[in-house]
């Protein structure tokens, strides 16, 4: 019949059985969790000395040239073969810039500007090969982009989230 | 008259405690909620990008002009190789050098190399800003004013 000519599995019998199996040949995935991990330090003390997770910050009121610099540093440390661990943006601020007219009417002009922030993370960084990198970047640094290299702390982590100020409160309260 | 005081006493205690268990219950109810990231807002189109239905319509280029435009693409092209190029072999002569004077440097003495590959906790945090289009000028008179922030403060 045609169900059986159209079927494409072998009998458990035949030496062909499981032909064509290939997912246990396969890494295993983590299954997903929906909560966020908090951060993960590296050790910083080595004999080679390395430093551990760095933040690379660029800020600029213009977003596609922050933009396009953050993608240029990622590819950059991809071809140098650093390790980037993340590569994301900070919330952008917003100004209300407020100017005193000179003619005597104290009035008040308005414009407002955006400030956009992006940050790479890398890590695994050799002591040796910090300034080099850092020379780089800083030639190839667009006007008008702030360029800030810190390490990362729990409190970088914490700004990228929302604050709970119920939450404090309470705890604020207990104590 | 003895068993006003006690009361007081019992009741404070209970009303205090059940107190702190209530606070510990939210505080649990609230910790269970895992925390939420900051929504960026220039990854969010504004609305008034999307409904219009302007399209620009452009003049139809001469051949003169594309074969024009393709070799300059072209050009641009060559020269902006050659940038790279120059930059990788800039960063590759870098390495080599460093890497060769250090083992110079161990073949002098071990502890200055040791020193040397160590290292700079002076180096992080490093703050630089772009450079500028102008040099700024001598006698310039910024008008006053204030700047106010106002970006929207988001709560969990």
């Amino acid at each position: 019949g045609g169900a059986l000519v159209s079927c494409h599995r072998h009998y458990r019998s035949r030496p062909t059985h499981g032909i064509g199996r290939f997912q246990y040949l396969l890494p295993k995935e983590a299954p997903k969790k929906k909560k966020d991990k908090v951060q993960m330090k590296e050790i910083n003390v080595g004999t080679e000395y390395e430093y551990g997770d760095v933040n690379i910050y660029m800020t600029s009121y213009d977003m596609c040239l922050v933009e396009h610099f953050a993608q240029y540093v990622h590819k950059l440390c991809n071809r140098l073969s650093v390790k980037v661990n993340e590569s994301y943006a900070m919330p952008t601020k917003t100004n209300e810039v407020q100017l005193l007219e000179e003619r005597g009417s104290k009035l008040q002009l308005d414009a407002i500007l955006t400030t956009h922030q992006r940050v790479v993370q890398i890590s695994g960084l050799s002591s040796t090969f910090a300034p080099i990198l850092l020379e780089i970047i800083q030639n190839n640094q667009p006007e008008g982009v702030h360029l800030l290299v810190k390490e990362h702390t729990e409190a970088d982590f914490k700004s990228r989230l929302k604050s709970r100020p119920e939450l404090e409160e309470l705890l604020a309260q207990m104590n | 008259m003895r068993a006003q005081p006690k009361k007081k006493k019992k009741v404070d205690v209970r009303k205090e405690q059940a107190q702190k268990d209530r606070m510990k219950k939210k505080i649990k109810k609230l910790e269970k909620a895992a925390p939420e990231m900051i929504p960026i807002e220039d990854f969010v189109t504004p609305l008034k990008y999307s409904d219009s239905n302007r399209v620009r319509s452009l003049p139809p280029l001469s051949f003169e002009e594309t074969e024009r435009r393709v070799l300059l693409m072209k050009k641009w092209c060559l020269f902006k190789m050659k940038q790279d190029k120059a930059e990788k072999n800039a960063i590759q002569a870098l390495v080599e050098a460093q890497q060769e004077a250090l083992k110079e440097l161990r073949l002098e003495s071990e502890e200055l190399y040791q020193a040397a590959i160590r290292r700079d906790e002076g180096l992080f945090p490093f703050e630089r800003d772009g450079p500028n289009h102008t040099p700024p000028l001598p006698g310039y008179d910024p008008p006053e004013g204030k700047c106010i922030d106002i970006t929207k403060v988001y709560t969990q």
